[in-house]
């Protein structure tokens, strides 16, 4: 008990890999559901859309004051009454811990990358919307073709940032019952009573994950810090 | 009698600009007040006036930039003025140059010049890149097709913005002072590119304060002052002998 042992580690090497692979699925799929979702949230703020941008105003803010951990609560036990309702029964209807952990997130990310995107577009020279339009480009295009992507580059160092705070979130699943890389450790942990082994190595794991991650934000900061500078 | 002119010219079909007692206000604020301006296919109009005078605005509302408060402007024989049903019918025969450029930064030279063709033509890939490198030869910046804008001087940045306009084809180009954001050393480069363009014969408007590019290319002098047209006249005749109080002091000004 007093030396080190991590024999365990390599022994219950797959169903940490498990775990890890969870973590990363979550965050690939919260980052996607969230970019899109974001991207559309920021827009219907930009466009200053009637009703619906109000909405998604509300909506932003509520979700930023809260824990995510509560969310995941309300979506668990709330949604499947709500829906039960709905469908006119009145019986609950269970989503699965899994698809509320990926929508959840997904929602959730969604409001963090939306503001990121909206400060971005208000960002863009106006002089970007005047071209656009003396070349007769359409509102879609404009957007989709010249002011997006600028956004989108000069955003993706914060947006990066965003992305390793939600991947070291996902730990958070545990209270689904999901088993992410964390829940696998500690799950391990307790079994063989090799906490300290177990902890040390999934901390390396975040560690190892979350600084090549950040490493990718310098080298964008970088890359676009040379292309304003020279603008 | 200068009216009488334009009165005639907005009716004749060679007119292809037609901005009858045009006004335009910023809240409370008129930028333009009674403009009439007729410009026929061909014709080279210089705008000048001191700063604040409108003649942004001017040229902005004939590509409806800006949306002009009263009056008529008729583009190409699209008249602006009733609820436009199609603004881009118009903007696709109207090129227009920044005085900042407003290049793409995230596209190369090649691309920024293509992407207006394919998307507002239709062209394919290979026939949009096909014209934007003859432009950019024309432009003579053929060989920087690759780089970014970024990359590239404010001369060279410049003439990209003008090839990117020439590769839609434009009938009317509009210039809104192409030259006044560059060094002294680059000026010429981008006055000379637009010479060429007026060789060509293009149509066009360009608000400038370079005396000898418009002595050289100019049709007509446009002097503006305080949302009015002040002055209309040749360019030998205007910088020689300008009627108006108000034009010799800004002649004045611009020489000093
Ligand atoms: N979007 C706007 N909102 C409010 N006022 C405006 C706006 N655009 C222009 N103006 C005002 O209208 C007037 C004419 O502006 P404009 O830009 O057309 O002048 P200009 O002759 O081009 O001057 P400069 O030589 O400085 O470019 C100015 O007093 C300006 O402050
Ligand atoms: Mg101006």
């Amino acid at each position: 008990m007093n030396s080190l042992d991590f024999s365990i580690v390599f022994q219950s090497w797959p169903y940490l890999w498990s775990g890890l692979l969870f973590s990363l699925a979550l965050t690939a799929a919260a980052s996607v559901i969230g970019m899109i979702l974001g991207t559309c949230f920021a827009l219907t703020q930009h466009f200053e859309v009637p009703v619906i941008g109000r909405i998604v105003r509300a909506y932003i803010a509520l979700i930023r004051s809260i824990p995510l951990i509560l969310v995941l609560f309300w979506f668990f036990f709330l949604v499947p009454i709500v829906l039960g309702h709905l469908s006119g029964n009145g019986r609950p209807i269970p989503i699965g811990a899994t698809w509320t952990a990926f929508i959840t997130f997904g929602l959730f990310e969604a409001a963090y990358y939306s503001e990121i995107i909206r400060v971005g577009l208000r960002a863009v020279n106006r002089g970007q919307f005047e071209a656009c339009q003396a070349l007769a480009l359409s509102t879609f295009d404009t957007y989709r073709c010249v002011i997006l992507p600028q956004v989108l580059r000069v955003a993706s160092p914060i947006i990066l940032s965003q992305t390793i705070i939600l991947f070291q979130d996902t730990s958070l699943v545990y209270v689904l019952s999901l088993t992410d890389l964390l829940g696998a450790a500690s799950k391990l942990a307790q079994l063989n009573s090799r906490l300290v082994e177990m902890y040390l190595v999934v901390a390396l794991v975040y560690l190892a994950i979350s600084s090549a991650a950040s490493q990718c934000v310098a080298s964008l900061r970088k890359r676009y810090a040379i292309a304003g500078s020279r603008r | 009698m200068l009216q009488d002119n334009t009165a005639r010219g907005a009716n004749l079909p060679s007119a292809i600009v037609a901005v009858e007692h045009v006004v335009k206000r910023f809240g409370h604020f008129t930028a333009l007040s009674d403009i009439n301006l007729s410009v026929t296919a061909g014709e080279k109009i210089v705008l000048c006036g001191p700063s604040g005078s409108g003649k942004s605005t001017l040229i902005r509302c004939i590509n409806h930039i800006e949306k002009h408060d009263g009056g008529r402007i008729v583009v190409a024989g699209v008249d602006l003025t009733d609820r436009v049903t199609d603004i881009n019918s118009v903007r696709r025969e109207v090129g227009m140059v920044f005085q900042s450029f407003n290049l793409f930064p995230h596209l190369s030279i090649v691309e920024n010049c293509m992407l207006a063709p394919m998307k507002v033509r239709g062209l394919s890939s290979e026939e949009a890149r096909e014209r934007a490198m003859g432009v950019l030869r024309q432009v003579r910046i053929h060989d920087q097709a690759s780089k970014y804008p970024g990359q590239l001087s404010g001369g060279q940045q410049q003439r990209v913005a003008i090839a990117r306009a020439l590769c839609m084809q434009p009938k009317i180009m509009l210039f809104d002072e192409p030259t006044s954001a560059l060094d002294p050393e680059m000026v010429k480069e981008v006055l000379d590119t637009i010479i060429g363009l007026a060789r060509d014969g293009m149509t066009m408007i360009c608000v400038t304060h370079e005396m000898g590019f418009a002595r050289e290319v100019a049709d007509r002098v446009v002097f503006m002052d305080r949302g009015t047209i002040v002055e209309e006249a040749d360019p030998e005749t205007f910088f020689r002998a300008p009627r108006t109080e108000r034009a010799k002091g800004f002649l004045q000004q611009i020489i000093h």
